[in-house]
This record gives C-alpha cells, sequence and structure tokens, in this order.
C-alpha cells in the first residue's frame, strides 16, 4: 500500500481545462471518494491517476515514484471500471489470472493467488462460468477480484456501484467497505452519489467544474461546507438557499426576505455576515435544523407549504420562502397541508451563511 | 362477456389465415429466388459431367445418358496442355487472392483500430474519403490505373492485380472493422493495460480475439472480391502464364468453343474455394455483418 499525491493537476483540452490546478493527498490506507456532477473532472482526474490519460501539467505520485510518464502497467496500481470491463472471452478464473499472467507470475502461485481471491470473494463455484453467465453483482465481484489478486499499492474505483440495481448497490456499499477495512488498502473512489462517498469513504474530494471544491472528512464536508455549491450538493434532501437581505435595525444585524418579513441574527451570525463583500447574504439550512410551527413565535418567518411528502418516518414538507425551495422534515404526526400558511424557525447554531456574490461560506472569524 | 368469447377464436382465425397468406407469398417467392440461382448451377454440374457430343444435343438430356468424369480428369492433369494451363490459373488467381486477402487483413485492422479509437486532425475527412471510392463504379478507375501501373511498370505482373484489389476492397473492410471495433468497450483495453499489459499487448490480447469475427468477414470479403475479378485481370494481363482463373478461363475456351463439359467443369472449380470458404465461416460473416453494423 502506498500514498498517493497529485500536485497542482492539470489536464486541458485545447482551451478547456477538464482537470484545473487540482492538489490533494491521499494517505497510506486511506478511502478518498472523488465526487461531483457528471463532467465535474472526477473520472478525468482518476485516469490521470491511472495514466489512462496523459497529464498535462502538474505532478502525480504514487508511494515514492513520480509517475507522471509511466504506463498504467507500471503504476502498480488497479482498477475497477463502472462496466466491469470482464474480458469476456475469458472464464471468470482467466480474467482473475491475467494480471497474473503478465506480471509472469509462475502458474502455481497464480492458481495458489486465483483461488484465494475467489475463496475471498465467495465465487469459488463461478471459476469456470464467461462473465456473460453472470449476474449483475457477481460480475462486480469478479471485477473487485480481479482488482485484489494482484495486491496492487493503490485501487482506483470509477463508479463501480451505479450499474447495479438499488438493493443490490446497498449490500456491494458495505462489502467494499468491509474490503476496505480487512485489506487497509488505499482506495480512491469516484462517484456521482454523494450517499456512496459520505457512507464509504474517509474523506470526500468534492469537485465542480474541473476545480476542488473541498477536500475533507465527510462529517466536516456536511457540518462546514465551504461554497454554495458544496453545501447544496452534499447531503439529501440538498440544504435550502435562501437569498436575502443584509441590514442594519437597532444596532442588530437583520436579514430581510423577498416577502418583506425580518430576521434578527445572534452576534456570531452578525459577525459573519459583517465579513460578506454585499449585502446579499445567502442563508443556508439543512432540512432538519428548521422547526415548521403552525402558529407565529418569536424568531420565525411565514411561508406557504408548497409540496407534502410522508415517507413514513419522517414527512418533507417543501416551502417556498424569499423566491427559493425550502426543505424540512417534520415528525409524521405533524399535518401540513398544501398551501396551508406556515411559519419557519431556522436554529441559528446550526445555520450557514454565504456570501451572495462569491457563494463562499461566510466565518466568524 | 359471452359474445368476447365467441368472437375472439374467430378472430383469431381470420389473423391466422391472413398471416399464413402471406407466409405462403413469402414461401412461393423463396423458392422462385432459389430455383433462379440454383437451377443455372446445377445445369452447370449435370453439364460438366457430359460428353461434348451430348452437351450439344437439342432436344437436352436432362440427365447424361453416360456421365463421365472425363473433363475434370483432363484439367487436373499436369501432363495434358489443358490441365497444365487450368492449374497454372488456379495457381495464379489462388496466389493473388490470398496476398490480397493477407495484406488487406494487415491494413485494415490497425486502420479501422486507429479510427475507431484514435482522434487525430482530419479522421472524419480519411474516414470519408476512403469511403468515396465505392460511390464510383470500378469501371472508371480502369484506364487511369492502367495508365499508372504502366508508369510504374506493373502492367504484366499479379503485383498490380493485388494493388488494385486491395484499393477496392479496403474502403469496405475498414468500414466493416470499425464498426466492430466501435462496440468493443474501451475499458476492457484499458483494464488490460492497468493488469499489466502494454497498449499493444491489450490490442492483440483483447481487443484482436473479440473482433475476429470482423476479421474474418474481411478475409472473405476481399478473397471473393479479388477471386471473382475479372475486366481488371483482362486489361492488366496479357501473357498467357500470368491470368487468373476468370480471365483464363475465358481465354482458352473461346478457342476451343465446342468443349463446353471442359468449361463447366472449369466453372464448377473455380466456384469451390469460395463456395467451401462461405461455408465454414459464414456464422462469422453474418455475425460480422450485423453486430458491426448495428449499435448497441
Amino acid at each position: 500500500m502506498a500514498h498517493v499525491v497529485l500536485q497542482d493537476l492539470v489536464k486541458s483540452y485545447g482551451s478547456f481545462k477538464a482537470v484545473n490546478h487540482v492538489s490533494l493527498t491521499v494517505n497510506d490506507g486511506e478511502f478518498v471518494a472523488l465526487v461531483g456532477p457528471s463532467g465535474c473532472g472526477k473520472t478525468t482526474t482518476l485516469n490521470l491517476v491511472a495514466g489512462l490519460t496523459p497529464i498535462t501539467s502538474g505532478d502525480i505520485i504514487i508511494g515514492e515514484r513520480v509517475v507522471n510518464d509511466l504506463d498504467p502497467k507500471d503504476r502498480d496500481i488497479a482498477m475497477v471500471f463502472q462496466n466491469y470491463a470482464l474480458y469476456p472471452q475469458k472464464s471468470v478464473y482467466k480474467n482473475l489470472a491475467f494480471p497474473l499472467q503478465m506480471r509472469k507470475l509462475p502458474r502455481d502461485e497464480i492458481d495458489k493467488k486465483v483461488k484465494e481471491a475467489a475463496r475471498v470473494l465467495d465465487m469459488t463455484h463461478l471459476l469456470e462460468r464467461k462473465p456473460r453467465e453472470l449476474s449483475g453483482g457477481q460480475q462486480q465481484r469478479v471485477a473487485l477480484g480481479r482488482a485484489l489478486v494482484r495486491d496492487p499499492a493503490v485501487f482506483l474505483m470509477d463508479e463501480p456501484l451505479s450499474n447495479l440495481d438499488a438493493k443490490l448497490r446497498v449490500q456491494m456499499r458495505s462489502e467494499i467497505k468491509r474490503f476496505h477495512q480487512d485489506l487497509k488498502a488505499t482506495i480512491i473512489y469516484v462517484t456521482h452519489d454523494q450517499l456512496e462517498a459520505v457512507t464509504m469513504a474517509d474523506k470526500m474530494a468534492v469537485m465542480n467544474g474541473g476545480y476542488l471544491q473541498q477536500y475533507d472528512s465527510p462529517a466536516q464536508v456536511f457540518a462546514h461546507p465551504v461554497n454554495m455549491f458544496v453545501a447544496s450538493f452534499i447531503g439529501s434532501p440538498a440544504m435550502s438557499l435562501i437569498p436575502l437581505e443584509a441590514s442594519m435595525a437597532n444596532g442588530n444585524t437583520v436579514l430581510t426576505g423577498a416577502e418583506g418579513w425580518r430576521l434578527e441574527l445572534s452576534a456570531r451570525n452578525a459577525q459573519k455576515v459583517a465579513k460578506a463583500t454585499t449585502r446579499k447574504v445567502v442563508l443556508g439550512a439543512r432540512h432538519s435544523t428548521i422547526k415548521l410551527h403552525k402558529s407565529a413565535v418569536p424568531g420565525s418567518v411565514p411561508a406557504k407549504a408548497y409540496t407534502v411528502e410522508p415517507t413514513g418516518d419522517v414527512t418533507f414538507v417543501q416551502a417556498f420562502l424569499s423566491g427559493a425551495i425550502v426543505n424540512i422534515s417534520v415528525p409524521p404526526n405533524i399535518a401540513v397541508a398544501p398551501d396551508e400558511q406556515i411559519w419557519l424557525e431556522f436554529d441559528q447554531e446550526r445555520m450557514h451563511l454565504f456570501d451572495g456574490e462569491t457563494e463562499m461560506a461566510l466565518k466568524a472569524n | 362477456m359471452s359474445t368476447i368469447a365467441q368472437t375472439a377464436p374467430r378472430a383469431q382465425a381470420r389473423r391466422r389465415m391472413r398471416v399464413d397468406g402471406w407466409r405462403w407469398a413469402g414461401r412461393i417467392f423463396l423458392v422462385f429466388m432459389l430455383l433462379y440461382t440454383a437451377l443455372p448451377m446445377i445445369w452447370m454440374l449435370i453439364t460438366s459431367i457430359k460428353s461434348g457430343f451430348a452437351a450439344t444435343q437439342f432436344p437436352p438430356q436432362w440427365w447424361p445418358d453416360e456421365p463421365t468424369l472425363a473433363s475434370y480428369q483432363k484439367l487436373l492433369d499436369p501432363q495434358n496442355s489443358v490441365g497444365q494451363d487450368f492449374l497454372r490459373f488456379f495457381w495464379n488467381s489462388l496466389f493473388v487472392s490470398t496476398v490480397t486477402t493477407i495484406l488487406s487483413v494487415i491494413v485494415a485492422v490497425p486502420a479501422a483500430y486507429a479510427f475507431s479509437r484514435f482522434s487525430f486532425p482530419g479522421r472524419n475527412f480519411l474516414f470519408f474519403a476512403v469511403l468515396l471510392r465505392n460511390m464510383f463504379p470500378a469501371v472508371i478507375f480502369l484506364v487511369p490505373l492502367f495508365i499508372l501501373m504502366r508508369a510504374i511498370g506493373l502492367i504484366n505482373t499479379h503485383g498490380s492485380l493485388i494493388l488494385t484489389y486491395l484499393t477496392f476492397g479496403l474502403p469496405l473492410a475498414i468500414w466493416l472493422l470499425k464498426g466492430f471495433y466501435d462496440n468493443i468497450p474501451v475499458q476492457l483495453e484499458q483494464a488490460a493495460r492497468i493488469d499489466g499489459a502494454t497498449r499493444f499487448q491489450a490490442f492483440v490480447m483483447i481487443v484482436m480475439p473479440l473482433s475476429t469475427p470482423g476479421i474474418i468477414a474481411t478475409a472473405i470479403y476481399s478473397f471473393i472480391g479479388a477471386w471473382n475479378e475479372y475486366i481488371y485481370a483482362y486489361t492488366f494481363l496479357s501473357k498467357n502464364e500470368q491470368l487468373t482463373l476468370p480471365v483464363g478461363i475465358q481465354r482458352f475456351f473461346s478457342e476451343n468453343t465446342t468443349d463446353f463439359p471442359g468449361l463447366m467443369a472449369a466453372s464448377f472449380m473455380m466456384s469451390v474455394p469460395v463456395v467451401v470458404l462461405f461455408l465454414v465461416l459464414q456464422r462469422y460473416f453474418v455475425r460480422a455483418l450485423t453486430e458491426g453494423a448495428v449499435k448497441h
């Protein structure tokens, strides 16, 4: 196992920069998820690390070696692809043996390793089958087996679960997590599904438009998103982002909504707003930090319920507020009807404030 | 409820009758097509086992009174001058067609792979330029190619034919194979390269085996094209010992117009390699034409 360092990595196609000055370090044995919407550069980044795409500038270090110009085969990596990329003409056994054969291992050693991998992944009975005779989950497992049979320095995984049905995906998710814990493997995992990233990774690198937005543990990213993109991308349902106007009234900082209501801020939040470059401030709040009231209480703001979605143990209410959609979760015993007048109370401790111009999170100090 | 139960079988029967009508029309059409293509070949076979006299009788002998393999023996006898010529023409055809086939696979496989996998300046233009050749009938190029071949001194050599057949066969071969490579996920090669193969090894060990049907189809197509070609062989070659079968048979037997059984026996033997190739490999040919053409 080894650590991986990306230094100021750039990949451009003509004038378009698919990967834009990305720097990050994956420590030995760490599980890092590259996450972002499609076209954000996460798969390109992975292909750069794999050596499948040549880099434009920057450095990639695996272990102690700079691997910029090395062929994929010399980088000591293994990769699991979204479509598994199993060799269709080879049996499962030969698929697993191929990387070892290419490294010219003696035949009895290959046999031993293939059988060991098959045993670990519980697919000894499948060894003689062809990939097309396997179910999606089994193919996925063979792909995983082909990666681990070689004991590489780094595992690269490119959306390995997105071709599976929902139930199998959840099951394989915990299997891959278990696989990481058992092997103490260094894994770089690309996904567009923020839930996969949050549940599996030690650290997540949120990307957008070729830029690395934030690189931290899922808990940190969730609790302290650095900008509006990360705030809205991580978490489900998405964090509500409400554009407001900051002003002073009686020595206090207040935010005014498009409907004219006012929200007085705590001292700490007032400090944050003071840092803004403009009077436009965006209030971010996760569904669970907003309290829904049926009547006006001090500190609450008026809104109108738009849709109500009971899911069983929690009911999601969507409301319009200052031109934005706000998600609120309420216990199922609180009945809300669409178009009903409601009042929302924001938790001052857990609300996020963003600069309306730069879209960056505002910090108290 | 009851009306539905009563009318349903009748409607079904009517539908089946209509379907049957079409099916029978189709069958009759197919039988007609089969007779249309098979009868001349059957007549060729029957004539080839007649004596020279029986072949020209009228009304014809539908089945020869005295079937004989004399024509075949004559053609395959290296002591006989007719046999010597026929075997030489056969060898010439085999040589030209085989070399054309090998070269066209050697050129088409990497060319199609490059068109499918790499992006380079002028890629689309080049690809359609390759296909442009197929828009014109082959005869148009007869005189220009003759002048060209004379200029580079290839007239009266088999090389001139091989070059010409490659020009005509390669566009479709490349097109066919490109379809194949387009359908092979690029991740397979990427996986192989990560698993320890060089780019070339990934191509040879993973992609080539998957495109075998396409390569076989390409080979059959080139071989048949070269084997049957007449007009260029007729124009480019004038020395008797160089002629290929289509021209050789025509030249040789037009001097002895009466020997119809010999002509038919030679024609039959000429069709044997093509038919055998096709029967053995038709499975791949059909797969290539359907799989390569249709995107999944």
